[in-house]
């Protein structure tokens, strides 16, 4: 074969795989991975009415589990939610819609007119932020155990023991971050960048650049 | 000289196009998943008895909720599948299957279910359970039902999460395409699925 042919040849597999390494170690796009699909939800909100995890699709929703009997010292996941809604602003989301959703797993105590009460109580802004919970508790627990993967027990003198987290999921309702006090603080500057990539995404994944993205999600291009 | 750099660098420049065309990753038509965790294992009713998620590791699995009384998104999506299948060669078509998780007990019987799903692919397999196994196995694939409000008691519709769900020969979940893809779109991505 012609040796010039030959070194072209080589010359293009070296130009791909450097590319593809480049694009590795570079990231010039980074994304948040998809986890898994978010558990699907009727729940009852602070105003007695439904909550379902369909009429959430097409916005971010940031989710937070507790109860609110939660004795002081609690973990201050509600100071994080008004945190991250203060400085929304700092994020471009364009025109998507951020939610938050704190679901009690308390449902013998938190009742609607509870929740309402304790949503007042913190002055949280319920136009973006519902508080809710189901009193079906096998349900319940399939969708904060098993679907949110977020661990709380009964441990039957009013008290719960459980894992404080937020969970992040997108508007295809596709968990896209967990926060969870074990393994880091979750600071609301992460939450906020995380929200700002996942909308960068949803703005530029489209046409040929969503090829450019799935090689990010390929090659687990993860943002920090 | 310069002509032999002009033909070098022609070569490498033709050939970095045909190499990026042909080695670009396969862009799937579904939104891929990439879970740490293998999909929930389900065990409910069809009309040859109880039918697990896990029986049919090794094999593609396609997973979709509906009812036999849906009357437009359900029997489109299933026929666009078992179009698809079809599109395929006879051994990969074996090494796909669906099954239908009907979201309305009180109608569907399993029987019922065998007789509608056949029609759209000789494998298809319907499988149904009490409400409170539905309301847990919907939920875990993110699949909302109710319903539909001015129904009357036996005649209703059911409004659902219409995705179309796909696990990996392992059992992970790996794609989720929405209402609306097409036969090509399908067929598409379990070729390359089932190619891994």
């Amino acid at each position: 074969m012609n040796k010039y042919l030959l070194n072209g040849i080589y010359a293009i597999f070296a130009v791909i795989i450097i590319s593809a390494f480049a694009f590795k170690v570079f990231q010039p796009i980074q994304v948040l991975p998809r986890m898994q699909l978010a558990p699907a939800f009727n729940l009852t909100d602070q105003n007695n009415e439904s909550l379902t995890s369909e009429e959430l699709r097409g916005k971010f929703v940031l989710y937070t589990f507790t109860y609110t009997n939660c004795p002081a010292p609690c973990y201050n996941l509600s100071t994080t939610i008004q945190e991250v809604q203060s400085r929304l602003s700092e994020v471009e989301l364009g025109d998507i819609e951020v939610a938050f959703v704190t679901v009690s797993f308390d449902p013998d105590r938190d009742t609607a007119e509870v929740l309402k009460a304790y949503s007042t109580s913190i002055n949280a802004d319920t136009e973006q932020w519902d508080f809710a919970t189901t009193t079906n508790k096998a349900l319940l627990k399939t969708i904060v155990g098993s679907g949110f993967e977020t661990y709380y027990e009964d441990k039957g003198n009013g008290d719960f023991a459980f894992t404080p987290s937020f969970v992040l999921v997108d508007g295809w309702g596709i968990v896209r971050a967990e926060y969870r006090y074990q393994t880091a603080v979750p600071d609301t500057d992460r939450i906020l960048r995380h929200l700002g990539v996942l909308a960068e995404e949803v703005r530029n994944s489209t046409g040929s650049n969503k090829l450019a993205y799935e090689a990010a999600h390929l090659f687990l291009c993860y943002a920090p | 000289m310069k002509f032999r750099i002009a033909l070098v660098i022609s070569v490498v420049v033709a050939g970095l196009a045909a190499g990026i065309y042909f080695f670009r990753p396969h862009t799937f038509h579904g939104t891929v998943i990439q879970s740490p965790d293998p999909s929930y294992n389900f065990t409910l009713t069809s009309a040859d008895g109880d039918v697990s998620l896990s029986d049919y590791r090794g094999k593609l699995v396609l997973i979709y909720f509906g009812y036999t009384f849906c009357p437009d998104v359900c029997p489109a999506t299933l026929a666009n599948v078992g179009q698809a299948l079809r599109n395929l060669s006879e051994s990969q078509a074996n090494d796909v299957q669906l099954i239908m998780i009907s979201l309305d007990p009180e109608r569907d019987s399993p029987e019922k279910l065998a007789e509608y799903v056949g029609h759209f692919y000789p494998s298809f397999i319907g499988i149904t359970g009490s409400s409170e196994k539905l309301a847990e196995v919907t939920s875990l694939y993110g699949i909302f039902y109710q319903k539909s409000e001015g129904s009357t008691a036996d005649k209703y519709l059911i409004d659902h999460t219409a995705t179309l769900l796909v696990i990996d020969r392992e059992g992970y979940l790996k794609l989720v395409f929405p209402f609306g893809v097409t036969v090509d779109e399908i067929a598409d991505d379990l070729k390359y699925m089932l190619r891994q």
